[in-house]
């Protein structure tokens, strides 16, 4: 129990109880809202009248009719995204630069621990702790679908989980190893968000504006998508590519950490 | 007769920070078993040396040694398991009790120090079982240095102790530093109490606009000291005896105090002061380190 990860794990509570707690709720008000988003049809009046470059915010509402795909158009294609971008990047900034700003980064240095081995266990222990809160949705589903007499298959659930921790891993992973490789607050802050707001902005407006179709392979999000997660039909390509975006900068990043000055 | 054994070398060690020179070509070493001040006012470069000796930082020029090895941020982990360190401003885990913290620390370790624990404990009397948030700063203090000595390290590095220790705190850390001396532990101590220094440190280096200027053994600091010397006389004394140097002279009431550093022989300066005019007092002493450390910051320092 006395290694960083351990260490790190255990500093992370209240964060990890924070945020499970509210992904616990999100999940059981999205479930709760699930009967209310099947039967009105006023939604496809609405759909219908809005811009084609909004149409993306609220998806096909033929999603909307089945709770699995449901829940992924509506809670795990646009609320997870954005919420869990914010978690993760004030979850990787909280392992990297306040530790360094605060210096407490120095005292764990100071100690036998190599940079190495520090960077991989705050790392682990970054996996873990969003890992833990991913868990909170699914518990929260779980937990409410009851109330609304439906069921999702557990193995569609698996794969949306699964994804999103591979999400939400690679996003942390990015501002992580920025975090690491700069110790600066100003660099890794706003390359983490531009990352995830400019991905959910051109994923989102690309269904409806043609000209962002072209780079909609740039966004994140392009490689998570939930729908076709839902309907079983996303391949391992997608896990591949965001297994890459977290290694890539990570590899890059210790290798900058390991013989960087640290304040 | 054991061989003494160099624990510590700089060799040219400079230190920029864009075009400001932190550190300038600074070479020492250190051996084992010594006690080393090292003094200087703030921003002299005492704090960005022992950056460089723990691998936070490294050098733009010059090396550092540790037991032999040069030291780089990559591989600095590996001189730190013979390394106890502590520091004034040190940040310690806030959300962990002081317990919980000592036990990560000795976890680093491979070997028991559970007894050692114990002693230091004695010692210092932390409030070990209270979340290191909520303490005073004495108190996070005395939890930081129960960790620099806790492993039993063959070399102690620290910057500014016992700044936040109360009075009687530092006296059982000075007490604990000549245990260690004893034991024949190296230690590396960045002060702004002379007056410890002086009590324990075997040799000070005394740095200034990042240069050691100084670097004195405990004998030549006693052989080399000269006197300090406090005239009271009527009239401001402008000419000294020759070998002095740092002359201040405050006025109070009707006379003026004139305070002087002797390095000359003492039978001239009483020669001397046999033929002053004027003179209602005179009080001559050793020359302190802290007078030594004034003398070297006085930028109107000259010989008379």
């Amino acid at each position: 129990m006395n290694s960083v990860f351990a260490q790190t794990i255990r500093d992370k509570r209240g964060f990890l109880a924070g945020w499970g707690l509210g992904f616990l709720a999100l999940a059981g008000l999205m479930v709760i809202f699930f009967p209310a988003m099947q039967t009105d049809g006023s939604l496809d009046a609405l759909l219908k009248n809005m811009p084609a470059a909004l149409q993306g915010l609220v998806g096909d509402l033929a999603n909307l009719k089945e709770f699995g795909t449901y829940l992924a158009a509506q809670m795990f294609d646009v609320r997870v995204q954005l919420l869990g971008g914010v978690m993760v990047i004030i979850l990787a900034l909280g392992l990297t630069v306040s530790e360094e700003e605060t210096g407490r980064l120095r005292t764990v240095l100071s100690l036998p621990v190599s940079r190495t081995s520090l960077f991989v266990q705050k790392w682990l222990a970054m996996l873990v702790v969003i890992g833990l809160t991913v868990a909170m949705l699914g518990i929260g589903v779980l937990a409410f679908q009851p109330f609304i007499n439906e069921a999702i298959d557990l193995w569609v659930l698996a794969r949306l989980l699964g994804m999103t921790w591979l999400l939400l891993g690679a996003l942390g992973s990015v501002v992580y190893a920025l975090g690491f490789a700069t110790g600066k607050r100003s660099i890794a802050m706003p390359i983490g968000t531009f990352v995830v707001v400019g991905s959910f902005i051109v994923t989102t407006f690309s269904a409806g504006v043609d000209w962002l179709k072209d780079y909609e392979y740039l966004s994140v999000f392009h490689y998570y998508p939930a729908v076709e997660i839902a309907k079983n039909s996303a391949g391992g390509t997608d896990a591949l590519v965001l297994v890459a975006l977290a290694l890539i900068p990570l590899v890059l990043g210790w290798l900058r950490f390991r013989v960087r000055d640290v304040r | 007769m054991n061989k003494s054994m160099t624990v510590m070398t700089l060799s040219g060690v400079s230190k920029k920070f864009g075009s400001f020179n932190a550190v300038s070509d600074v070479s020492f070493s250190v051996e084992e078993g010594e006690v080393v001040g090292f003094v200087g006012v703030n921003g002299a470069g005492k704090t960005t040396t022992i950056n460089m000796l723990l691998g936070f930082t490294s050098p733009s020029q010059g090396k550092v040694e540790l037991f032999g090895k040069r030291v780089r941020p990559s591989n600095a982990h590996k001189s730190h398991a013979r390394i106890g360190y502590a520091a004034g401003d040190m940040e310690l885990p806030l959300k962990m009790t002081g317990r919980q913290y000592l036990d990560f620390v000795l976890g680093q370790s491979s070997d028991d120090h559970t007894e050692r624990l114990a002693q230091l404990t004695d010692v210092f009397g932390p409030q070990l079982d209270k979340k290191i948030g909520t303490l005073s700063r004495g108190n996070k203090q005395k939890i930081a240095l129960v960790a620099a000595f806790v492993t039993e390290p063959a070399l102690v590095v620290l910057d500014e102790p016992t700044s936040g220790l109360d009075p009687i705190m530092q006296d059982a850390f000075l007490g604990l530093v000549r245990a260690e001396q004893k034991r024949g532990t190296t230690i590396f101590m960045s002060s702004h109490y002379l007056q410890e220094v002086a009590e324990v440190c075997t040799r000070v280096l005394l740095m200034k606009n990042g240069k050691v200027v100084e670097d004195l053994s405990q004998k030549e600091l006693e052989r080399s000291g000269g006197k300090t010397v406090r005239i009271r006389a009527k009239h401001k004394i402008v000419k000294l005896p020759p070998g002095s140097l740092a002359p201040t002279h405050d006025e109070q009431d009707d006379a003026v105090i004139t305070t002087f550093t002797h390095e000359g022989a003492v039978p001239e300066l009483l020669r001397w002061l046999a033929v002053q005019r004027g003179i209602e007092d005179v009080d001559i002493s050793e020359r302190t380190l802290d007078a030594m450390f004034r003398g070297a910051y006085d930028d109107g320092e000259k010989r008379q």
